[in-house]
Order: C-alpha cells, then sequence, then structure tokens
C-alpha cells in the first residue's frame, strides 16, 4: 500500500473520530473567530502576568532543573556531567546534616506555629471592647523583618547578659548557652520562628469569625463548656484554615534560611545549617557549585512536593469542610 | 535672568555637583538662552566634560570605611579626569553573592574589594579579570613592590587577577594588671624574651580563671576565641594545609591535628560548655559591638588577636595595661608562627571602564593609597617601602611589622578556599565543643574538599 495513502486514511478516521466525539459531547470543536478573538484579548489583558509568570517563573524553574546537569561557577559554560550532583548528595556528610536539621525544624515549627497562632487568634477574638488594640499589639511582631528579628534574639538569648537567660537564672535553673551549644541551637531558632505567627493568626482569626455563632449556642444549649466548645465545635471547623497553615507552613519550614544567616553561619559544628543555607553557600560563597545547589533546589522541590501530598492525603480523616 | 544665579550654576556645574542636562535645565528656567547655556559647556576644561565613572564596591565598615573614603577622595582629586564613586555593599570574607549577581546582570561595579585569600577561587570562577596587560602596560612589578605571600595571593595560574592592598598578622595580647592580680608575673610573656610554650600560656591562664556558680566570671585564655582558628593551630604546631606536589589539602596531618588536640583537651579540661557560655555570643562571625569584647571588658586576661585589636584598644580601653607576644610554641626551641591575611582590589568582568578602573586601584594599592590607609587604619601595608617606613606606626605595630610578617604563612590560594575554610570551621567547632576528636573530624575535611578542588589540579600556588 501506498505510505501515503495509510497517512490520509489514518487522518480521516482521527477526524472523522473527533467529529463523533464533538457530536456526544459538543465539547471539542475548534474555536470560533469570535472566540478565537475573545482567547487572545483575555490574554492580552492578563499577559503582564502571564510575561511575569514565564520569565520569573517558568524560564528560572526549567533553567534550574537544566543546570542541576552541570557543572558551573555562574560565568562560562556550564559543563554537563549528568547525574552527577544527585549523586553527591548521597556521600554528602554535610548534606545529609543539613536535611536533618531542617526536617527537625520543620516537625518543631510548624505544629507550635499552630498553637501558637490559634492562641493568638482566639485571643484576638476575644469579645472586649478593646481587642482592636490587642490585635494590634499581637500582629506587632510579624510586622518586624525576621531580619532585625534576629538579631533581637541574639540579645535576647545571650548566655550571660541576656533577659531569658536571667529570668531563668531566678528559678534556678542552669540556663543553657542557646546559640553556642549544638543542642539548643535548632530549638532557639524554632521560638525565634514563633514571632511570625501574626501572620497565621490573622487567617485564623477570619476562619473563627466564619463560625455561626448558632452553633455556639446550641451547644451552650446542650451544657457544653468552653474546652468542649472548642474541642467538638471550633477546631473541627477551623481544620480546614489549619490544613492551608500546615501546607504553607511547612514549605516556608524547609526554606528556613535567614536566622542561621544572620546569627550563627550555620555552626556551631553545622547544628543550624538548614538546607537552603547550604544550598545558597554552595552557590555564592563555594566555587563552581552552581549546579550542586541547582540539584539541591530540584530536590528540595520534590520533597516539598511529596510532604504537601502527603498531608493532602490524610486530610480526609482529619479535615471538615461541611458545618452540618 | 540673574547674572548670580548662572553664575552659580556654572560654578556647580564646573565642581560637577550638577550633570549637564541639569544644568541646560537649570539655565532654561533662569532665561538664559540655550545657545549661550550650550557655549559654556563647550567651554569646559575637556577633563571634566568626559571624566570617566568608575564604582567602586567594597564591604568594608568603619573605622575602616573612612579610610577608603580618603583614598577615593585624594584620587579624585589628584585625578580630574576620572571620578570615582564608591559604594558600601552587602558581602564578607567569602560572601560575594551581591557582585556575583551584579557581574551576571551586567551592573557590576569597576573596582571591587576582595578578601585575598579568595582571589584564586573567583578567578577560576571567571568573575573576575585577568590584570596582565594593565600591569604591564603601566609597567608594574608587584614582586618588587609588594610583599611576596601577597602576590601569590593575587596570582592564578600564572597570572595576576588582584592588586595586594593591606595585610595583617595575628598574636597574643596579655592584661598585665589582670596576671599580676592573679599572682602571674606578665614578664614571664614579654616578647623580648622570645615565645613561650603552650603550657606555660596554659599555667599562667589557670591562675586568673575564676568561677561564680557553675559559670566563669573571668577567664586566663580561650584558645579558640577571636581569631584561635583553625589554620592558626595548625601553623602554629607546624602544619601545612596544602601540598602542592600531589594537589591534596591536608588539613588531617600530624601538625594540624596535635594543634587541634590542643584545643580539644583544653576544652576537656576546663568544660567546653562552661567556657563557651563564658564567651557567649561573641562566637560565630556576626559582628558585635567591640566595646564588649570580653579582653576589653577586662574579663579574658589573654586573647589571640589580630594587629587591628590596637586601634580597639586605644578607643574603647585606653587605660589597659596590655602586651603584646609571640604565639605560644609548642615545645622549647620550636620557631613560633602566625599567619598573615589582608584583602585586595579586583575588576569584575563586564566593567564599563577598565582602564580608569586599573589606574584608580594602582593608586589605591599603591604607595599612594596604602600610605593614607597605614596611617588611618593602623593596618598593615603590603607595599614593601612603606614597611620600611618607620615613621607610619607606633611602637606596638612595629612588633608586628618587623617580627611577625616577615615570617607569617598564609592559607593556601585554591580555587575551594571558601569551601575549605566553612569545612576546618565545621570540623574545628565539633572539636572545640568536644564533639568529635581531633583526627575523624580533619579527615572529614578532606573528603568534602578535595573532591572539589580534583578538577583544578594540578595547582602551582603563585606560579
Amino acid at each position: 500500500m501506498n505510505p501515503s495513502t495509510t497517512v490520509q486514511t489514518t487522518v480521516d478516521e482521527s477526524l472523522s473520530a473527533a467529529a463523533r466525539a464533538q457530536g456526544r459531547t459538543g465539547r471539542f470543536h475548534l474555536p470560533s473567530r469570535g472566540e478565537r478573538r475573545n482567547l487572545v484579548l483575555g490574554l492580552l489583558f492578563i499577559s503582564p502576568w502571564l510575561v511575569g509568570f514565564l520569565a520569573f517563573l517558568v524560564y528560572p524553574i526549567y533553567y534550574t532543573f537544566r543546570l542541576s546537569f552541570t557543572r558551573y561557577s555562574g560565568f562560562g559554560q556550564p559543563t554537563w556531567i549528568g547525574l552527577a550532583n544527585y549523586q553527591r548528595m548521597f556521600d554528602d556528610q554535610v548534606y545529609h546534616t543539613a536535611l536533618w536539621n531542617t526536617f527537625y525544624y520543620v516537625a518543631l515549627a510548624v505544629p507550635i506555629g499552630v498553637i501558637v497562632a490559634m492562641v493568638l487568634a482566639l485571643a484576638m477574638n476575644a469579645p472586649v471592647p478593646e481587642v482592636p488594640v490587642y490585635r494590634t499589639i499581637l500582629f506587632m511582631p510579624s510586622v518586624l523583618p525576621l531580619f532585625a528579628i534576629s538579631f533581637i534574639f541574639l540579645t535576647l538569648l545571650d548566655p550571660n547578659q541576656g533577659i531569658v537567660n536571667e529570668f531563668l537564672r531566678e528559678f534556678g535553673i542552669h540556663p543553657p548557652n542557646w546559640f553556642g551549644d549544638t543542642r539548643y541551637a535548632k530549638i532557639a531558632i524554632v521560638a525565634i520562628a514563633q514571632f511570625g505567627a501574626g501572620q497565621v493568626a490573622l487567617i485564623f482569626l477570619a476562619g473563627l469569625k466564619g463560625i455561626p455563632q448558632s452553633l455556639y449556642e446550641a451547644a451552650m444549649i446542650d451544657g457544653a463548656g468552653i474546652a468542649s466548645r472548642f474541642r467538638n465545635v471550633t477546631l473541627p471547623l477551623m481544620t480546614p484554615v489549619i490544613l492551608y497553615d500546615l501546607i504553607l507552613g511547612v514549605s516556608q519550614g524547609l526554606q528556613v534560611f535567614t536566622e542561621s544567616y544572620i546569627i550563627t553561619q550555620g555552626g556551631p559544628a553545622n547544628s543550624t545549617n538548614f538546607y537552603v543555607y547550604y544550598l545558597y553557600a554552595n552557590a555564592f560563597r563555594y566555587g563552581g557549585q552552581m549546579g550542586y545547589a541547582a540539584a539541591m533546589a530540584v530536590v528540595l522541590f520534590l520533597i516539598t512536593f511529596a510532604i504537601a501530598i502527603l498531608i493532602f492525603q490524610t486530610s480526609n480523616r482529619w479535615v471538615h469542610y461541611d458545618v452540618t | 535672568m540673574s547674572d548670580e544665579a548662572f553664575g552659580d550654576l556654572i560654578a556647580r556645574l564646573r565642581s560637577r555637583k550638577i550633570s549637564r542636562r541639569r544644568f541646560m535645565q537649570d539655565a532654561a528656567a533662569l532665561g538664559v538662552s540655550a545657545s549661550l547655556a550650550g557655549a559654556v559647556i563647550q567651554s569646559m576644561p575637556a577633563a571634566a566634560q568626559s571624566a570617566k565613572q568608575v564604582t567602586f564596591w567594597t564591604s568594608h565598615t568603619e573605622p575602616d570605611l573612612t579610610g577608603l573614603k580618603m583614598i577615593v577622595d585624594a584620587f579624585n582629586k589628584a585625578n580630574p579626569d576620572t571620578v570615582v564613586k564608591m559604594v558600601q555593599v552587602v558581602g564578607s570574607e567569602t560572601d560575594t553573592s551581591k557582585l556575583m549577581t551584579a557581574v551576571r546582570g551586567g551592573t557590576g561595579p569597576d573596582v571591587y574589594m576582595l578578601d585575598r585569600f579568595t582571589v584564586a577561587q573567583r578567578a577560576n570562577e571567571g568573575v573576575i579579570q585577568d590584570l596582565s596587560s594593565y600591569l604591564s602596560k603601566d609597567s608594574v612589578d608587584l614582586k618588587t613592590r609588594d610583599i611576596s605571600f601577597a602576590v601569590e595571593e593575587a596570582t592564578w595560574d600564572g597570572k595576576v587577577y588582584a592588586l595586594p592592598f593591606d595585610t595583617d598578622a595575628r598574636a597574643i595580647y596579655y592584661n598585665k594588671t589582670m596576671l599580676k592580680d592573679a599572682g602571674a608575673d606578665p614578664a614571664e610573656l614579654d616578647s623580648a624574651k622570645g615565645p613561650v610554650t603552650f603550657d606555660t600560656l596554659n599555667g599562667l591562664a589557670t591562675k586568673v580563671n575564676k568561677s561564680a556558680g557553675n559559670n566563669f566570671s573571668q577567664m586566663g585564655f580561650v584558645p579558640w576565641f577571636d581569631q584561635g582558628w583553625h589554620y592558626t593551630y595548625g601553623f602554629a604546631f607546624g602544619g601545612n594545609f596544602f601540598d602542592e606536589a600531589s594537589c591534596k589539602v591536608t588539613p588531617a596531618n600530624d601538625q594540624v591535628v596535635a594543634g587541634h588536640q590542643y584545643l580539644y583537651d583544653y576544652a576537656k579540661t576546663l568544660g567546653a560548655q562552661k567556657i563557651n557560655a563564658f564567651i557567649g555570643n561573641f562566637m560565630g562571625s556576626t559582628p558585635y559591638p567591640p566595646q564588649t569584647h570580653p579582653f576589653i571588658t577586662k574579663k579574658l586576661a589573654m586573647v589571640l588577636t589580630g594587629d587591628w585589636f590596637i586601634k580597639n584598644l586605644k578607643q574603647y580601653a585606653p587605660d589597659i595595661d596590655y602586651g603584646i607576644t609571640y604565639i605560644p610554641i609548642p615545645k622549647a626551641g620550636d620557631k613560633s608562627v602566625t599567619w598573615a591575611g589582608g584583602w585586595s582590589l579586583v575588576i569584575p568582568q563586564g566593567a564599563k571602564e577598565p582602564d580608569a578602573a586599573f589606574k584608580f586601584m594602582n593608586f589605591a594599592a599603591g604607595p599612594d593609597g596604602q600610605k593614607i590607609y597605614t596611617v588611618q587604619t593602623s593596618h598593615l601595608p603590603t607595599v614593601k617601602a612603606l614597611e620600611a617606613d618607620a615613621s607610619l606606626y607606633d611602637a606596638r605595630h612595629t612588633f608586628f611589622v618587623k617580627d611577625l610578617l616577615p615570617t607569617a604563612r598564609n592559607r593556601p590560594p585554591l580555587p575551594v578556599g571558601a569551601l575549605y575554610w566553612d569545612s576546618l570551621t565545621s570540623a574545628w567547632q565539633a572539636i572545640y565543643l568536644n564533639q568529635q576528636e581531633p583526627k575523624p573530624a580533619l579527615e572529614g575535611v578532606v573528603g568534602k574538599v578535595q573532591p572539589q578542588l580534583q578538577p583544578s589540579c594540578p595547582i602551582k600556588i603563585g606560579g
């Protein structure tokens, strides 16, 4: 058979298949002139965002992925080295330490963050006339840049003159050398992170406002106390917001950087060398490691993605979307 | 039209306080005709008209920044055809991310101040330019002008990439009053008698130590504090950090391990956590207010630090009666070893005015610039002629220049300089915190650094 006839037949078949599909569902048809015009116009209207999205998100992601297979200093030509950067992660002890430090941080900072934000949100929701003042006060620390908070904590947690240790000594506790002791440095950084809880508390506050008052009234008529109302009404109805915060918190927590950059430079003895800090050091301090840093970024993306999926998977067991 | 206002405008143009465009606009606002204003611009001296703009970036902070500013002003005054603009940027010894991203984005400076021990690395990466052609054009011979180790550090793969700018050296400072009060004899440390052994120093230090509850309220010596780095003890015990013949980093050779064993044992004897709580937040490289340094607050009797500390003491604790002596030796009869570092000036890739940039660099890093800097900041110069000029130093600095610098060691200028430094720092911390024995900790450094060094082998230092 003549090959061109074969091609022709296949095309005819697929065209008729398309026509059948169109007839059945009415969804697969070529856009009419008007629709095309609308589409072009629509795209033009959102083009500032589209261009930004392509130039500052899609392209860098693609470029990072490509760089992760090279040895590159950031200048000149990258050298293709295949999967060597990925293999190196298996042997790199500092990388393992950084990964462990980061998981440790996320496992502590995120759940504690939810609790702190919940307490703040409940306080912000208190039925007192001065509540706007309290809200402002409670939110204030979140306005400070992490950079500034880091310096404040450096003073607060000074082992000799710091107010925190003075306070602990009052109670006869032998206070730790927070940033100088490998056992406490990460915990100190988890504590710093709680200063940003105000942002999440605002979202929680919105969630609290969304809970119908009638539910509380019904619960009270049934004889539920404060604790019971919180456990059976507030908490279940807050779970969608908590889910949102968990996913956001994990993805931000995995990127913890500023505190160790400002306060500890990853030390002492790598105890605060977090994933992104190590990535940054490879990209900008150590020569020719841009490719390795890119590979680390790709892996971090996959880790974040996997954890997010995991949280979503479990969410149908504990997240309640319906009021009824 | 007011003649006075126009005259004032011309003066501002001549002194380059306003641009030519601004001049035309303001002149028009005063009602001056365009042809007259244009004629004024035409009549300007050619040099001022086409003055080249050189941008100079530094991450230095005060008090050194003032010294740099004085150099820039002196250069601008002497060279009306070039205008150097100094900009302070974020960065540190090993962190040049601002420079790298700017150069990549085409907005880099013409001159950058770079820690000299990272020149090899940045040259290998391709961030900075080879200066050979400028040096030969202006017939500058660095080898005769500057001290040799500084030139070595500025050289990579046989080509000069940087002009050495300043240097430093490390020594022991001791508070005579504190030692006397503790019943120790400070005269034992007199540098005229030569270096003491580490054992002698430990003996003196122990007398000063005082506890209050679980903490030290004052201490004699904390070996790893301030400039007591890994390199310091590796060199002090006679170690080497790089073997050129085999192209291998050698942080785990016996002498370097011995140096770190000293730190490990010191921590073990007195309690690592107790010592570090005493030092507190001064560890790490976060800048702290110099007036809270424990030597300045008279809580620490001896400290290993650099020549720049003379200036800090003068400013913040002029009442302390102190002496400066050699870094101790492992056993009697050994030679005391210190090490030196310093900064340099480089031209990044993509510089818009490289010729004018070199002219400025050569002024700043040459005898004229370094003289201003030495007098103002009391840092040590790399220009040999200035080192010989006794009028530039006080008596205390002379010890650094005459007794320490000629035999000072320096960090090997390797393309993995920053990675090597950071890896050594993690190991050194694990050692003085008594978390890891020196030998395995330092062997771990080889595993991290050597694979990254390998692609650049063979390496000829300063060649």
